[in-house]
Formats: C-alpha cells, sequence, structure tokens
C-alpha cells in the first residue's frame, strides 16, 4: 500500500522490545505521540516510507506472550491478540465456522504472503475505508480492548474508527486484543468484496442473517467498507427485516434505508453513482444470498 | 545519529552478525551487508512481493521488516534453497519449464511456491495461483510457474 | 547440416543465474566509495524556476553536493533533442527533475531532499493534446526549433507540435465514394508504464582521464554510447558501457535515459562513482511511461465486404518530452491498417507535446494504437455489415507477394501469412460455435478475435554486427550486441552458432554482463529486430569462421575446401568421414608433426545492414519502413457480468507467422506473456492524473498489473512457419507482436457478448458497466430484475 513519496528508506527512530504488557504500557505512557506500535510492520513501516508517520520510538510488541492468543469460549466468544497474523486467522477453524464473514473477508485481503505478517488488529488500528476487515467486524459487534497504564476500556467497533485513518485510541493506549461475541443462534454471515483494479476493494459488504423464518426473531445485518471514508453498519436496516413481508418487498424498504443512510464517495476507484449501482446489486446479492431459496 | 547494535541470525543455514541502525530493512541489509542480491525490491512498499525471503520457515516480504525484527530468526532466501551447489528439484523445474524471463522476479517466486509446496504439496493450480498473487512477474511467466510447481511438487509429497 | 539444436525448445542459457538469485543486475553494482543519488522533482505541472536554495539540504551529514539544470546545459535525445538533464530555467511536468542530491548514503539524499527549496513562478499548464494544439495554447518548448533532430522528424517550432506524419495512399475521398458502408469513430488509450520489474539505474564512474564507465539497466548500450556523445559533446572512444543483467525493459528502457546524469554528477563531485536508482514513485512520475493515444477512424468497405478506404486521425498525448514518441507517432501512421489491401489510406499522426510525465518507446511502438483504432473500427464495420468478423478479415488482408501495404511496398512473397494465423486462432477458441450460457443471467459470453502485424521501426540504416571466437577447447564466445532482457535472443543465436558449428550448445559462452568495447556493434535491442538482424550477423561470422577453419583442414587433408564438412567436433572429408581432423586441431592453428603451423586463431566476423529500407516520402510517408512484417492474429472467449461490469478473460490463442520457431519455449514465453502484457493494459492499466497534472496511482496497490489470478490458464501459442529467404533460418522478430493485439481481440470479444461496443481502454469494470448502461439501458433493468428473482442456493 502507498500513496505517493518517493522515499525507499525509513527516517531514524528508536526501536523498544518491551517483554511485558506493563513495559509496553509504561513506554507508550512515557512517550505518547511520539511513539508507535509495531506488530506486523505492513501499515507502520509504509506509512513511515510515505512521511506520513514519524515516530521517535517505535515499540515492537511481538515480544509480549498474551499479545500472540486466540482464545475462543463457547457461547461467550472469540478473542484475537494484537500479533496475531491473518495467515493464523486463516487457519483458524473457529473464525471460519463461527465467523464466515471475517474468514471470507480475511481470505481475499491483501495477499497470502503479506498475511503471514499483518495481523488483524493492525488493520482496525490502520482505519482505512477499504481495509475488508472492518465490515465484518462490525457486523459481529467486535469491541476493541484498550489498555494504558490506567487501566483498561473495551471500544466497540463501530465508535473506534472516527474517520479516514482516526481511531478513538488515545496515544498511551494499546489495542491488547479484538473480541468477537459469540454470533447470534442459527446464524450464517457472509462477506462480498467488490475489487476493480486496485488490491482494495471499490465497495465491500458484509452480512449476517439468523432465523429467517420467523420474522418478530430474524436477525439481518448489514455493514458496507470502501462506500464511505470510514465503514459503516446500518443499523436501522435491521428493524425493516422483523417484519413478516416477502423478500422483495423487505429488499426494497431495506435499499431505502441504506440508501439514507450511507453516501456512497467519489474518489479515484469508482464515480459515486457506479458506488451507488455497486452498493443496490451487492446488497440485493449478499442477503439473497444468505436467505437462500 | 543513533548507535548501530549488533544482530545476530541464521541465514541459508549459516549464523551471522551484523551491525545495523534501528530504521534499516531487512531487504536492504540482506542485500547491502551480507550482498545476497537473490533479495530483490522493485516497488518498496510490500506491492511486488521481489523480496520475500522465508522468516522463521514462513514467506515474508522483507522490505517491511526491520532488520532488528530478524534479531535471532532463521532466515532463507533463493540462494539458499539451492542443495549445496546444485540447483533444487523446484529451481530445475523452473528451468525447464521456461518459468522465466528476465529473471528478476524468479528468486522470490520460487521461495513463495516452495513454501507452499512444504504445506501443500497436492495445491490445486487454483491455490497456486491465489498464492503467488502477491508477487508480480511483468514479463508474464506465470503459466509457466504454475506448471513448475506442479512439475515439482512431487518431490515435496511425503 | 544438421539441425540439433535449431527448433529445439532449450531453456534461456543464463537461467542458472536468474533462478538461484545470483545474477547481477544494475540495482546490485556497487563500487567502493559509491554515492548515492536521489532527484528533487517538480510539484509545479509548468512553471518557471525562480530560485534554487540548497543551503539546508547541504548541512545534512553524509550531503555532498546538490547540483541543478544549470551545472548541465544539455539537450539529449534520440530522434528530437528535447530533454534535459535536469530541468533548465523552467519545469515541464510535476515530477520533472530539477536537483540531484549526491549523498554517502540513500537515507542522507532522502532526508535532503525534503529541504532543497524550489521557487516557482508558474505558467499556464496544458494537459489535453486538442487544448495544446490551439493556438493561445502555452508553448511547453519555445527552443523547439533549436533541437537537434533526425531527419525523419517534422517538429513544428511555436506550437506543441513535436512531430506531424502525413501517410497518403490512393484517393481516400474516392475510396469512401466508392463504399457502400462507412463506419466511423473515436478510439482511446490512456498513458501507461512499463512497469519492468527493475526499475530504471545506473551506476556511473567518470575517471580522471576522461574515460567513463557506466553500468546501466538499458535495452541497448552502444545506442547509449552514442547518444551520450552526441548530447555531450564526449569523444565515443572515452565512454564504455556495461550491460549487466537488465529485469525487463518492454521498450521503456530503449535510447538513453539517466546516464548522462550521472556520469556527469560522478565528474562533478570530483570523479567518485555514484549510483542513481529510481523508487517506483519515481519510475511513474519521473521517467518516461507509454503515451495516451486519441484517435478518429473512418473506414468504407463495399456490401460483400471488400475495403475501399481508411482514413485516421492520430493525437499522441506526448507529455513533456516526446523525444522518442515522434517516431512513435511515425509508426503508429504508417501501421494504420498495415494487415489489409486497402487501395486508399490517408492518415496524419501527431505528437502534442503537454504538461505531463514524458512518454516514450513501448513494446509495439505505434502499433498497439493503430491496432486497437483500426481492429475495432473493422469489428463495427462487420457489425454494420451484418458479416461475420472473421469473414470479414479473411477477405481483406494482404497476400504476399500480390497486395501492395499502406506504404506502397509490394510484400515480397515470402512475407508470411496472416489468413493461416486468423484460420488457426479461430479454430482454437472454436469460433462460430454458440457456448454454453452461465447459470446466472447476468453473465455473458463472448469470443473476439483480431489480426495485426509489426515489424521493426528502426532507421533504414541500423546495422548489427557478430563476432565469433574460438578458444582452444573449442569452446565458442558469441559476442553479439543485442541485450538481454529476458527475451533470450542470445540463447536462440546460441542454438544457431551450435548446429552450424556441430558442437554442443553448452560450448557456446555468451556474457552475462556485456559491455560495448567486448561485443560487437549492434544499433539497439528494440522493435523486435534482434534475433533477425544479429542473426543475420552471426551467420555471416559463422561462414566467415567456418571458412577459416576448412581453409586449414582442406590443407591437413588434401582436399579442396568445399569437399569438406564440420561436424560434431571435427571437420571431415564429405562421404569418407572417417578422414578427419579435430577442430581442437585447427581452431588455435594446426601444427604438422614436425611443428611447421599453419592457421592460426579462428575468429569470424559479420555484419547486417538492410538494403531495403528506406526513408518514407515526407508528404506521402511512401516507401518500405521494415525489413520483415510479423503477422499474427489472436482470439479469446470472455465472460462478461453485466452487473458489475467485469470482464474475465476466460481463454485465448494467438497464432504467429515468425518464420521459423528457432526456440519454441522461448517462443510460448514471448506469446503467452505478451497475452499477459495486453490483457493487462487492456483491462486495468491507466495513469491516473488529476487536474493539476499529479499521478494520483503511482504504486503496483493502485495501478494494477496482471497477476496469476487475472489470467487464463488456457493461451495457447501456435507458430504458424512460412520462413523469410533473407531470415536466419526464415525466423521473423516476435516480442512486440505478440501484446499488440490483445485489447482489441478483448473488446472485440466484449461486444460479441453484449453487443456494446467500447473504444476507450481500459475495460474497467465501471467503463464497462457505463457503456452498457448508455448503449443497452433495457439489458441493466432486465439483469436488475433477474438478481432480484434469483434462486440462491445455501
Amino acid at each position: 500500500m502507498s500513496f505517493g513519496a518517493p522515499y525507499i528508506s525509513i527516517p531514524e527512530f528508536q526501536y523498544l522490545k518491551p517483554k511485558t504488557l506493563k513495559e509496553a504500557l509504561e513506554t507508550l505512557s512515557k512517550y505518547e505521540d511520539e511513539a508507535k506500535v509495531l506488530a506486523g510492520g505492513v501499515g507502520l513501516l509504509n506509512l513511515m516510507k510515505e512521511r506520513l508517520v514519524e515516530p521517535e520510538y517505535v515499540v515492537d510488541i511481538k515480544g509480549i506472550p498474551e499479545l500472540r492468543k486466540v482464545t475462543y469460549e463457547e457461547g461467550k466468544g472469540l478473542t484475537i491478540g494484537a500479533t496475531v497474523t491473518l495467515s493464523e486467522l486463516e487457519n483458524n477453524e473457529i473464525v471460519e465456522r463461527k465467523y464466515t464473514a471475517l474468514h471470507e473477508a480475511i481470505k481475499v485481503l491483501s495477499d497470502p504472503v503479506l498475511r503471514n505478517r499483518s495481523t488483524l488488529v493492525g488493520n482496525v488500528c490502520e482505519a482505512f475505508a477499504w481495509m475488508d476487515s472492518l465490515s465484518p467486524l462490525l457486523v459481529f459487534d467486535a469491541e476493541l480492548k484498550a489498555l494504558s497504564v490506567n487501566g483498561e476500556r473495551m471500544i466497540k467497533a463501530k465508535d473506534f474508527i472516527i474517520g479516514l485513518a482516526e481511531t478513538a485510541l488515545e496515544p498511551n493506549e494499546l489495542v491488547a486484543s479484538i473480541f468477537l461475541p459469540e454470533p447470534p443462534k442459527n446464524s450464517a454471515s457472509k462477506f462480498i468484496k467488490f475489487r476493480s483494479r486496485s488490491e482494495f476493494s471499490v465497495i465491500n459488504v458484509a452480512s449476517l442473517l439468523a432465523n429467517r423464518d420467523n420474522p418478530p426473531e430474524r436477525i439481518l445485518r448489514l455493514a458496507y467498507g470502501g462506500a464511505t471514508p470510514s465503514p459503516v453498519r446500518v443499523f436501522a436496516v435491521e428493524k425493516v427485516f422483523k417484519q413478516q413481508k416477502p423478500l422483495n418487498e423487505l429488499l426494497k424498504e431495506a435499499l431505502d434505508v441504506v440508501f439514507k443512510e450511507v453516501s456512497p464517495m467519489e474518489d479515484m476507484h469508482a464515480s459515486k453513482e457506479y458506488r451507488e449501482h455497486l452498493m443496490e446489486t451487492l446488497t440485493i446479492k449478499i442477503i439473497r444470498e444468505l436467505w437462500g431459496e | 545519529m543513533k548507535m548501530p547494535r549488533k544482530i545476530t541470525f541464521t541465514v541459508n543455514g549459516v549464523k551471522k552478525q551484523v551491525e545495523v541502525k534501528d530504521n534499516e530493512l531487512l531487504a536492504d541489509v540482506l542485500r547491502d551487508k551480507l550482498q545476497l542480491t537473490g533479495v530483490k525490491q522493485a516497488c518498496w512498499r510490500g506491492e511486488c512481493g521481489l523480496c520475500t525471503v522465508l522468516l522463521n520457515g514462513k514467506p515474508v516480504k522483507s522490505c517491511l521488516i526491520l532488520a532488528v525484527e530478524a534479531n535471532g530468526a532463521e532466515i532463507v532466501t533463493s540462494e539458499g534453497l539451492m542443495e549445496g551447489d546444485k540447483l533444487s528439484h523446484l529451481q530445475k523445474s523452473f528451468v525447464e519449464n521456461g518459468a522465466l524471463q528476465c529473471g528478476f522476479c524468479t528468486p522470490a517466486f520460487t521461495l513463495v511456491t516452495h513454501y507452499l509446496l512444504t504445506q501443500k504439496p497436492d495445491a490445486s493450480e487454483e491455490e497456486i495461483r491465489e498464492y503467488i498473487s502477491g508477487l508480480i512477474c511483468r514479463c508474464g511467466t506465470y503459466n509457466e510457474i504454475v506448471k513448475a510447481v506442479k512439475q515439482a511438487s512431487q518431490y515435496y509429497k511425503k | 547440416m544438421r539441425q540439433k539444436y535449431i527448433g529445439k525448445a532449450l531453456p534461456q542459457l543464463d537461467s542458472f543465474h536468474k533462478v538461484t538469485g545470483i545474477a547481477k543486475y544494475t540495482h546490485d553494482i556497487s563500487l567502493p566509495g559509491m554515492l548515492h543519488v536521489k532527484l528533487v522533482t517538480s510539484t509545479e505541472p509548468h512553471a518557471e524556476i525562480i530560485n534554487i536554495d540548497a543551503s539546508e539540504a547541504l548541512k545534512i551529514p553524509g550531503v555532498v553536493a546538490v547540483l541543478t539544470g544549470k551545472d548541465f546545459p544539455y539537450r539529449l535525445g534520440i530522434y528530437v533533442g528535447d530533454r534535459d538533464v535536469l530541468a533548465i530555467d523552467k519545469v515541464n511536468w510535476v515530477g520533472h527533475p530539477v536537483a540531484a542530491v549526491v549523498a554517502e548514503t540513500m537515507e542522507a539524499a532522502e532526508k535532503a531532499i525534503d529541504l532543497v527549496e524550489v521557487d516557482y513562478k508558474p505558467l499556464k499548464p496544458v494537459f489535453d493534446p486538442f487544448e495544446a494544439l490551439k493556438e493561445e495554447a502555452p508553448i511547453i518548448h519555445p527552443k523547439l526549433g533549436e533541437y537537434r533532430r533526425a531527419p525523419a522528424f517534422t517538429p513544428v517550432p511555436g506550437t506543441n507540435i513535436a512531430n506531424k506524419f502525413t501517410l497518403r495512399k490512393g484517393d481516400v475521398e474516392k475510396g469512401f465514394k466508392e463504399a457502400d458502408v462507412v463506419v466511423e469513430n473515436r478510439f482511446y488509450m490512456p498513458f501507461v508504464s512499463h512497469c519492468y520489474m527493475e526499475t530504471q539505474s545506473v551506476v556511473a564512474h567518470y575517471h580522471k582521464d576522461g574515460t567513463i564507465e557506466i553500468w546501466t539497466s538499458a535495452q541497448s548500450p552502444f545506442a547509449v554510447r552514442n547518444l551520450m556523445g552526441l548530447s555531450l559533446g564526449i569523444p565515443i572512444g572515452k565512454i564504455i558501457i556495461y550491460q549487466p543483467f537488465v529485469g525487463g525493459g518492454f521498450g521503456g528502457k530503449a535510447g538513453l535515459h539517466w546516464e548522462p546524469l550521472a556520469a556527469l554528477i560522478s565528474k562533478k563531485v570530483g570523479y567518485k562513482p555514484v549510483k542513481l536508482k529510481l523508487s517506483r514513485k519515481e519510475q511513474f512520475t519521473s521517467a518516461p511511461v507509454r503515451e495516451g493515444f486519441h484517435a478518429e477512424v473512418k473506414v468504407g468497405a463495399k456490401r460483400n465486404g471488400k475495403l475501399t478506404a481508411l482514413k485516421a486521425k492520430f493525437i499522441l498525448d506526448s507529455g513533456a518530452f516526446a523525444d522518442y514518441t515522434v517516431n512513435v507517432s511515425r509508426a503508429a501512421g504508417y501501421s494504420v491498417g498495415e494487415v489489409y489491401d486497402i487501395p486508399n489510406v490517408y492518415c496524419d499522426s501527431l505528437a502534442v507535446y503537454t504538461n505531463k510525465v514524458p512518454t516514450t518507446a513501448m513494446r509495439g511502438f505505434g502499433h498497439p494504437e493503430s491496432a486497437w483504432a483500426v481492429e475495432r473500427s473493422i469489428e463495427m464495420l462487420a457489425n454494420e455489415l451484418k458479416m461475420d468478423p472473421l469473414k470479414l478479415r479473411l477477405m481483406n488482408v494482404v497476400k504476399a507477394g500480390i497486395s501492395t501495404t499502406v506504404t506502397g511496398e509490394r510484400l515480397r512473397e515470402d512475407a508470411g501469412n496472416p489468413v493461416q494465423c486468423l484460420e488457426a486462432v479461430a479454430k482454437a477458441i472454436n469460433w462460430g460455435k454458440t457456448e454454453e450460457k452461465p447459470k446466472e443471467p447476468w453473465k455473458f459470453i463472448g469470443k473476439g478475435l483480431a489480426v495485426f502485424s509489426k515489424g521493426p521501426a528502426q532507421p533504414p540504416n541500423a546495422a548489427s554486427a557478430a563476432i565469433i571466437k574460438i578458444n582452444e577447447d573449442v569452446t565458442v564466445d558469441l559476442m553479439v550486441g543485442t541485450g538481454n532482457f529476458g527475451q533470450g535472443t542470445l540463447t536462440s543465436l546460441a542454438q544457431i552458432v551450435a548446429d552450424e558449428l556441430g558442437v554442443p550448445v553448452e560450448k557456446v559462452r555468451i556474457r552475462t554482463m556485456r559491455s560495448t568495447d567486448t561485443v560487437a556493434y549492434t544499433w539497439q535491442t528494440v522493435g523486435s529486430r534482434g534475433l533477425f538482424t544479429d542473426g543475420n550477423a552471426v551467420l555471416e561470422a559463422l561462414k566467415d569462421a567456418k571458412k577459416q577453419i576448412k581453409e586449414v583442414a582442406s590443407q591437413v587433408l588434401r582436399v579442396k575446401p568445399a569437399d569438406l564438412e564440420i561436424k560434431d567436433g571435427k571437420v571431415m572429408v564429405k562421404g569418407r568421414p572417417w578422414e578427419n581432423v579435430p577442430l581442437s586441431d585447427i581452431v588455435m592453428g594446426y601444427t604438422y608433426p614436425n611443428g611447421n603451423s599453419i592457421g592460426g586463431p579462428i575468429i569470424g566476423r559479420g555484419k547486417y545492414i538492410s538494403p531495403i529500407n528506406t526513408y518514407l516520402d515526407p508528404e506521402t510517408g511512401q516507401g518500405i519502413p521494415t525489413i520483415f512484417y510479423t503477422f499474427g492474429a489472436a482470439a479469446c472467449k470472455v465472460e462478461v457480468d453485466v452487473l458489475t461490469g467485469k470482464v474475465k478473460v476466460l481463454e485465448a490463442a494467438q497464432a504467429f507467422d515468425l518464420g521459423k520457431a528457432i526456440n519454441p519455449l522461448l517462443v510460448r514465453q514471448q506469446v503467452e506473456g505478451g497475452f499477459i502484457m495486453g490483457l493487462s493494459v487492456a483491462l486495468f492499466e491507466e495513469i491516473q492524473f488529476d487536474e493539476r497534472g499529479w499521478v494520483l496511482n503511482p504504486n503496483f496497490s493502485t495501478y494494477w498489473v496482471a497477476r496469476a489470478a487475472d489470467i487464463p490458464s488456457k493461451i495457447d501459442t501456435i507458430p504458424v512457419e512460412n520462413p523469410q529467404k533473407d531470415a536466419p533460418y526464415g525466423a521473423r522478430g516476435i516480442g512486440e507482436v505478440v501484446m499488440l493485439g490483445v485489447p482489441p481481440t478483448i473488446a472485440n470479444a466484449v461486444q460479441n457478448a453484449i453487443g456494446v461496443n467500447i473504444n476507450n481502454l481500459p475495460l474497467t469494470p465501471e467503463n464497462v458497466w457505463k457503456a452498457i448502461k448508455k448503449q443497452r439501458p433495457e439489458l441493466v433493468e432486465e439483469i436488475k430484475k433477474k438478481l432480484v428473482s434469483w434462486k440462491w442456493k445455501v
């Protein structure tokens, strides 16, 4: 990923590799804005080559054992540590079975070699609209665990990304893990990426459906990446699907809601008009596909 | 000026100690300090994949890794895929199938496909294509590379 | 002569170096005490340079010097010398190098470029070539009339026209009057980048005695030497160009590039070696790319399909320097409809300056441009005539020995056969057979084809030479100037040498690092000329060497030289092979038992220059522009997703009348590689500019180059072998023709699939979707309905 700077080297900084979480948090608290956290490095080192970030200190968190873990508790959910790579998640059976939309997104995110290095937490912290992992996280009600010397707070994924490359994280905080609650019973999820001629999504959509045949209990969630400067989950659409109506009518109503809530942007990858068309098409496609016969 | 530090890693089976500055990238150190020219650079941004090396057994793009991060690691470059002074079966298969033209991307493709075959010797054509899609060969030898990998896969099956 | 190697699929002889990574490219060259160069580039599209202040940059530890255009008052170029070494007085595009920082490390140099302050006085820029042609347009090269230029080119001083080429054959207006059907359309191709994997790089060492040594990632070492000498006023004898392994070229490393800058800097900093290696971003924005192309084409035919007239206007958006693109405009102009027998042809082809990235040669050189416009036009004509596009093409393609080309050349009898090529590719994709419809109702299958040709667009006097040196152990040094950047021509030449001398091919040595003072001359390695021109020179050198060998052997064996043959490492008497003498006894001189010796070391020499090429008439463009035409055809099957506009190529085939496949493996590499590059250009590639002339996508994330998952696994290579008598073993070149017909082939298949014409490249999903929406709105609505009611399987 790059933008347009001519550099091939990165500016000087001091490399720190804390062995414990405590040490890492103390370092961040000491240096605040002057320090940046390094996990896979795919995002950070690129931003440094582009001179968009020039930290004095780079804090490598790969030496901290508790950040390396993926843990799943039946009925509660899945916790993914900050240094867990995307390829590890790709090969994780729970992710594939229970969090299918996320798994599908990871499988098409950048490329297999980069996925050996890049991490899900790193992806989220970069907060780029077109990152494929964000819309699935919104659909699964993911929460990020932010730690600092002052303690711990959970930030909902939907509140975490506040703009293009902007997050709610304080400079002294570290995202230790992402928590994905147990998905609703009987749910299935899906992810569709539409790529034109770049590695990024022109637009992507994630959706989750449960209890199709029981409208009051029916759950349908929808989130988009790449459509707007930050990923968006369209909560308002969820009411629509609680109604007992034929799917075609539900789809029509849902699209009205989606277009009211989400106004696709225009950029070098696509015009507004084309994104709108894709948003409509992919929404119908993903819901129809989850819905089945 | 920040002070350099000494790091140690194993490169192609040989233990090496090098002095690096914190901001030096692994690709540059392998190329400039260890003369491992099989590590190429063509985008410097992790997009083309030509700087791929095996780091603790896995293919990674070394233009986006600090040399200090590789302290204590095992690194294999294309030079290290050889069996003594002979080509490995996979390298031989690349040559025989014409899976190279200008040769600038070839070392990276051999490393990535070597790893794939160790993990999945029976990888399908589609899986091979997908797995090498982080790398660019502008000469367009992709189909020959797929053939070469298929042909060499017999040597990875247990 | 027994052909043991010719016709054999042999891997490139330098494969070992490449596959292991021990091959040394210019990127890998490092000299003791070498300094690093980094460019400071313009942030303005068109501006006067008021002042450059490098004082802060010079304070960075390790920075040795900062140089500007004032240090280098030279103009460079091959055809129109419009380029500067660093911007002189004025910048002409965003990315124009204005200063060069020289430092002990790249890190220091990169720190320093941020501190060089450049004051600009902005001038009005012009980005659109049509605007640039207007009278009130800002003039990008006010001194155009003063530039050195080659005789074939006609820049128009006082305008932004870098070259105007005109072609006039027959009477085009009369031709249109005779036509029953006329189609007229506009076409466009965007700026694209060669994207060779090794970025341009050069290491230069100017020595105190005036000798200049240069290691460069260039296609043509002799052209670098010659043009450097000409441009800088340095005697050619002082310049040595080394060509290590080269990581791709595709035309973009032809001619001269950064070598003068690096050499001059080396002198300025006290005769120290320096290295300039472009980052990918610099490669996209500060080095030349392929020009943007606008065309208007009108073609007329009789009701039965017979073509009567073709009229074209080409505008090449050449960017800020058109040094090389002037010849692209000429080649685009003289190749318009080249593959067809058309009595009346008219073309104006203009290279026009704009304030964008400069442009240069790229694989196909004007022919991809003309083929895009012509092969789309023919397809639309077929539609208009309600005629099978294959039939229309078969009816109109040129016939060897009979047809007269658009430049008025009667085609030689052994020129090759486009009909066979068309028939072969049509068969390969089951042309005319209806394919099964995909199960999703929004996906459509279509097939398309195209026919085209290409010969080297070289000056008529472009020469080549070869030296064959035989060593004591009968290993052979093959010393030719043709460059090696992936094509493998040297391997093909080695196969010829091995067969002609009867030695194993492993005994033929080709240099992995070549230099202008150790190999024989060749003008350039461009235009698919290498195998033909250098191959002819090699054959002559072999003849010379064999003559010398036989003269010695004839004395030893006491027969006439004509009664001898060279085989299996021996010289033997024809019919009495037991009467022989080993080559090893001859090649350094033969010694009789008493010590008397005859002969001496064998060195064969050969040369080639075209006796038939001519300059083209400045008014009519008539003449003989090339030494051969390689005819070819491409066909493919595509799937178009009407919902998204996405085009997927499912399978493809290309056939070329290459005369003789000296090495079928290398042929396949070229044909497949060319198809893939053509597919990439057709579907993805476009340098995007914003309204201020900045490149928006100077990287491989957003400038997409086809990868393994983007291409079909079935890309058939079909060699057609009608040998040409003046070619080595009949072989014509194929390095470029393999990519040039791919975009129209794909667009024709899209038209066949959904009945929508797309004449602007690339065929991105959005462009295709918009075209469908405009041309077939009812289809978009129908498909949307089908999507909603489509029964999905869970």
